[in-house]
């Protein structure tokens, strides 16, 4: 005589991903954007002395002066920045995971968005390191090396831009299709990411000029396309915050509760 | 719609910010600017006025085409919308043309570095806007819009006044206007 077993009794139904949602840690992953933010804002910006930026147009002599000047301020705000820069990673993986849920698990504008957000914070580590390595040894090398450290380090940060433009386009994206009455992220915020998008465009224009706003340290290059994207980011991330603990509500009022 | 509102708003805070930058330089330089505007073609200028505002008046006729749902005009008005955009790239081609035929750069002097930088990025606003006409026109040959189905269009239609608009105050700081 066969034996039957009963099927398991569902107590609760599974998730919309096929794995169990830490709310908690992607709460803490999504406080790491303005982080970041910080970081790059006040320890790159203002103690490292680039809001405004020293002047494309400087020579070799004028760079090196600049600096020996700056010296230790470049050492505490770049080693710390270079570190902290790893926090735009855990963001963009905290944010792909909002998309999932819009997008569906795995969707590849989600896998978009976090590659992006990762493979920015290359030229950024990078730039730091190269600015960090030239404060380190200022006093060993030549005003000539200097200068093309300078430059290295502009063209690093600035023109792998596209990176991120595939990031922000990828969240614009998704959270423009958000179907809720009330959306995850406003479509001001992804409109706004449009803008930032939009705005990167000119800085190819970096390596032919010196002077003027196409300049890197110009009011396009820099004051318009740095400013577009520093508030992007924090009105994505006040969004993403808050999305969190939304979705944990909607998991519960749908019985998905599989944390 | 409300979101299209806050890239035009922020297009236009990124171009006003751009006019007073411009209009902080020539105050560096007054005789260099002065000089070098002499050296614009006005008429030119003028037509390419007429050609944005002639494009804008089209597509506000092809938006209340929609709202009576007359859906036949709609086409023939976005097309006037695209050629005139297309007439407004041709001619601006022409423009940079001359100036590169002439030794004129955006290395030449601070002037040329703004004339280059402002009209290229309103070129490229131009090129954007009339491949979205296009895209509207070849819709509406399909019957697309309607007065309950004109959402995507009053977007674009919004954005063209924008670059209409933009011009309408390039023209005069860039062709007209004398430093004192």
């Amino acid at each position: 005589m066969a034996i039957h077993a009963e099927p398991p009794t569902v107590t609760h139904a599974r998730g919309l991903l096929p794995y169990p949602t830490d709310y908690k840690t992607w709460k803490i992953l999504a406080w790491t954007g303005p982080v970041f933010l910080f970081a790059v804002f006040v320890l790159w910006g203002f103690l490292a002395g680039n809001m405004p930026p020293f002047p494309a147009s400087a020579t070799p002599i004028e760079v090196k002066q600049h600096f020996q000047e700056f010296r230790p301020r470049l050492l505490i705000a770049l080693s710390i920045c270079l570190t902290m820069t790893a926090f735009y990673m855990s963001f963009s993986v905290a944010t792909a995971r909002v998309m999932e849920r819009i997008e569906g698990p795995g969707g590849i504008l989600s896998k978009l968005e976090m590659l992006g957000g990762t493979i920015t914070c290359a030229p950024v580590m990078v730039t730091m390191s190269i600015w960090l390595t030239a404060a380190h040894e200022v006093n060993n090398l030549s005003p000539e090396i200097m200068h093309m450290l300078y430059w290295f380090g502009w063209f690093t940060f600035d023109l792998a831009y596209f990176v991120t433009s595939f990031q922000i386009a990828a969240v614009s994206i998704v959270f423009m299709r958000d179907k809720r009455e009330k959306k995850l992220v406003p479509n001001a915020v992804s409109w706004w990411g449009w803008v930032t998008f939009a705005s990167f465009f000119v800085v190819s224009a970096i390596p032919f000029v010196t002077t003027g706003p196409l300049a890197f340290n110009g009011v396009i290059s820099f004051w318009i396309a740095f400013f577009t994207w520093f508030f992007w980011i924090p009105a994505l991330s006040y969004y993403i915050i808050k999305a969190v603990p939304r979705l944990q509500a909607e998991d519960e009022a749908a019985g998905r509760l599989n944390a | 719609m409300e979101g299209v509102w806050v890239f035009i708003g922020a297009d236009s805070v990124i171009f006003a910010i751009l006019f007073l930058s411009f209009m902080q330089d020539r105050l560096k330089n007054p005789a260099v600017f002065e000089a070098s505007r002499h050296t614009l073609n006005m008429h030119l200028g003028g037509i390419d006025t007429l050609i944005l505002l002639t494009s804008s008046w089209s597509v506000a006729l092809a938006v209340q085409a929609m709202k009576r749902d007359e859906i036949d005009r709609e086409p023939r008005l976005l097309f006037g919308g695209a050629l005139t955009g297309l007439m407004f790239v041709v001619s601006k081609s022409f423009e940079y043309f001359q100036k590169f035929s002439h030794g004129l750069n955006p290395g030449t002097n601070p002037f040329f570095m703004w004339y280059f930088t402002l009209t290229g990025i309103h070129l490229l606003h131009v090129i954007a806007g009339t491949s979205l006409l296009t895209y509207l026109w070849v819709r509406s040959r399909r019957g697309t819009y309607d007065h309950l189905h004109k959402s995507v269009p009053e977007s674009v239609a919004s954005y063209w006044h924008l670059v209409d608009l933009l011009w309408v105050v390039l023209f005069p700081l860039l062709y007209l206007m004398r430093t004192a």
